[in-house]
């Protein structure tokens, strides 16, 4: 009786079926021993080679003879580990962030809220105050905090009263007294609080009821970055920005949502998207632009009411943040590819003609330029304009102090002349000129010591400055920073350790 | 996606690159057209209202634009074979038009001096 293994022998071997002979055997032709079961692995030579003590097995698998194999790994394609990518936006978002509070910082027990007087009042000069929650949001709305600023420190956003701020505020009340405009320049060194200056005003303002109307960045007007059109039915030409219309209006709305809800329309809109009658809270019609398309009819409406003449009105305070892009040629074009004067655009157009003495406001109030010395493009005309109007002041005041009886100053400054243009020079812009020519120029300089040991005072309570403040630091300090320029003070003693 | 001239161009691409894109547009041409039809320098395709981009078709389509304008440059150089003029032979010999040396570096002029170039 034939063993089915025995019949198997005569099988085409193949990879598919174990065959349990050795190779010897199997090509001699001789029926194994494995046909009785006995273990034919004790037949195979000892080796330690896996293959070889395989056995029997080996047979089926390398019946087929290959080429030479060799040993080649495989190059794997370098994928380089990058991570998550952020989303699109979220990069800006995360470099243009305002933080305004820190909550390791310590909170400092005797900062007081700014009150409505509080920012003209003398008593408070060289002191630190904190701006009060409301305002802090109304402030955030308008974007006056900016990135560069070091809000992110401390545990709320406080600011130094300093002499200029107090002659600041005093010239907006004294403004809104007698329904006039404040035009004026704020003008310093680099990092000197020109900006701060403005959120001053600005907080002035908020407390004490105006309207704010604030540019953050004169560039985003002029630096063809946002959508044009030219306004029908205008000589000469003038251009509207509907897409930065509707954020203005937007942040207009944010910021002086309390006013603008006790000020009511004069007159109806028909024209607009949705029909404002008469007599309509103002902050209707400003939510009235949705959409930018709207944006600008709504603007001009807005405009037209808050300075619409014989109703109450609250005071307005147009302010502007990187005056020297506004007083140049723009980035923008006209059809015939002539570049567009930035006083054409029609909302640099207002601030322009408010600082020209255009603009009469029935409830007063201010138009307030800051100079910018980071990002300014070389403007000739205002920086001739800035530096005539403040030769101008100082010789109107020895003039005064002359009038008055002291007579010291009077030779001080009777040498000095006016600045000229240079004869030579053609980059002067005549319609610059002619707006700045009445402006205000206030200079914000170096900080004194008093200044200097308040706000180094408010540091340390911060725990932010962690050495004693005494008349020996202050001084040390204030020389480090340029002999009391704010900002520079703040990189020799907050700023030093930042990785 | 948006359709100018018949082409599709996404959300996010400039209306600038959008209308170099086509042949015979450069730097020079499209920043003309963007400032007739006011729309700024920075303008992504998106951002452009209907009438806009059917204004932009509307005086694309009257351009010299893509094969026409590969034409023109092959005619203008049959033109100058035709006459046997210098370049004309430069032209037809794919060698330097202009006077450059041909002892080498000439590469390029040998990829593109034709009278059928290709664009």
């Amino acid at each position: 009786m034939p063993v089915p293994n025995s019949l198997r022998c005569l099988v085409r071997p193949s990879t598919g079926l174990p065959v349990s002979i050795p190779r010897t055997a199997a090509s001699l032709g001789v029926p194994s021993a494995g046909l009785l079961g006995t273990p034919l692995l004790a037949a195979a030579s000892f080796s330690t080679t896996s293959s070889r003590s395989e056995g029997a097995s080996g047979i089926a698998k390398n019946h087929h003879r290959g080429g030479k194999k060799t040993f080649t790994v495989k190059k794997k394609a370098f994928v380089l580990e990058r991570g998550k990518s952020p989303l699109p936006g979220e990069r800006k978002a995360y470099r243009k962030r305002i933080i305004l509070s820190n909550d390791n910082a310590l909170a400092v027990p005797w900062l007081t809220d700014l009150g409505p007087a509080e920012l003209s009042n003398e008593n408070n000069v060289a002191r630190v105050m904190g701006i009060p929650e409301e305002v802090q949001d109304q402030l955030r709305a308008s974007e006056a905090f900016k990135t560069t600023q070091c809000w992110r420190m401390f545990r709320k956003p406080a600011v130094l009263v300093r002499k200029e701020t107090v002659d600041l505020t005093r010239r907006m009340d004294r403004a809104a007294q007698n329904n006039e405009m404040l035009r004026l320049v704020v003008t310093g060194d680099k990092v000197a609080g020109k900006s701060l200056m403005l959120l001053q005003a600005m907080t002035h303002a908020f407390l004490n009821d105006w309207v704010v109307i604030h540019i953050p960045e004169a560039q985003e007007l002029t630096t063809a970055c946002t959508e044009y059109a030219p306004i029908p039915n205008t000589d000469p030409l003038q251009y509207m920005q509907p897409v930065y219309a509707l954020k203005l209006i937007q942040a207009i709305k944010k910021a002086n949502e309390k006013v603008l809800s006790k000020t009511f329309t004069r007159n109806a809109h028909p024209h607009l998207p949705q029909n404002i009658p008469a007599n309509t809270p103002l902050l209707t019609l400003a939510n009235v632009a949705k959409e930018s398309e709207a944006a600008w009819p709504v603007f001009q409406s807005l405009w037209a009411e808050l300075t619409a003449q014989g109703v109450a009105r609250p005071p307005i305070l147009l302010s502007i943040d990187g005056l020297a892009h506004m007083m140049k040629i723009s980035d923008y074009r006209t059809p015939a590819f002539d570049l567009i004067h930035s006083h054409d655009l029609a909302l640099v157009r207002l601030f322009a003609n408010a600082f020209g003495g255009g603009l009469k406001l029935p409830a007063g109030g201010a138009v307030i330029g800051a100079t910018s010395r980071s990002n300014a493009p070389r403007c000739p005309s205002l920086e001739l304009a800035v530096s005539r109007r403040e030769v101008e002041q100082r010789i109107e005041a020895s003039s005064k102090a002359a009038g008055s009886g002291s007579g010291a100053e009077t030779t001080a400054t009777a040498t000095e002349e006016v600045p000229q243009r240079d004869p030579y020079f053609r980059g002067y812009d005549d319609r610059v000129e002619a707006v700045l020519r009445s402006v205000e120029v206030l200079r914000v300089g170096a900080i004194d010591k008093n200044e200097a040991r308040a706000v180094m005072e408010y540091w340390a309570a911060s725990g932010m400055f962690r050495s004693v403040v005494d008349t020996k630091t202050v001084t040390e300090k204030w020389t480090l920073g340029g002999n009391g320029v704010l900002g520079e003070m703040e990189r020799a003693s907050l700023l030093s350790m930042r990785m | 996606m948006v359709f100018i001239f018949g082409v599709n161009f996404g959300e996010h691409k400039l209306v600038k690159k959008a209308l170099e894109r086509f042949y015979s547009l450069g730097p020079q041409k499209s920043a003309r057209i963007l400032a007739r039809h006011y729309i700024h320098p920075r303008a992504k395709v998106g951002s452009l209202q209907p009438k806009t981009v059917t204004a932009l078709t509307a005086e694309l389509s009257t351009m010299v634009l893509e094969s026409d304008a590969r034409k023109l440059v092959v005619d203008n150089i049959k033109r100058l074979r035709d006459m046997n003029s210098y370049r004309g032979r430069r032209h037809a010999m794919n060698l330097p038009v202009r006077g450059q040396n041909t002892r080498n570096q000439i590469e390029n002029a040998r990829k593109l001096n034709r009278v059928e170039r290709a664009g």
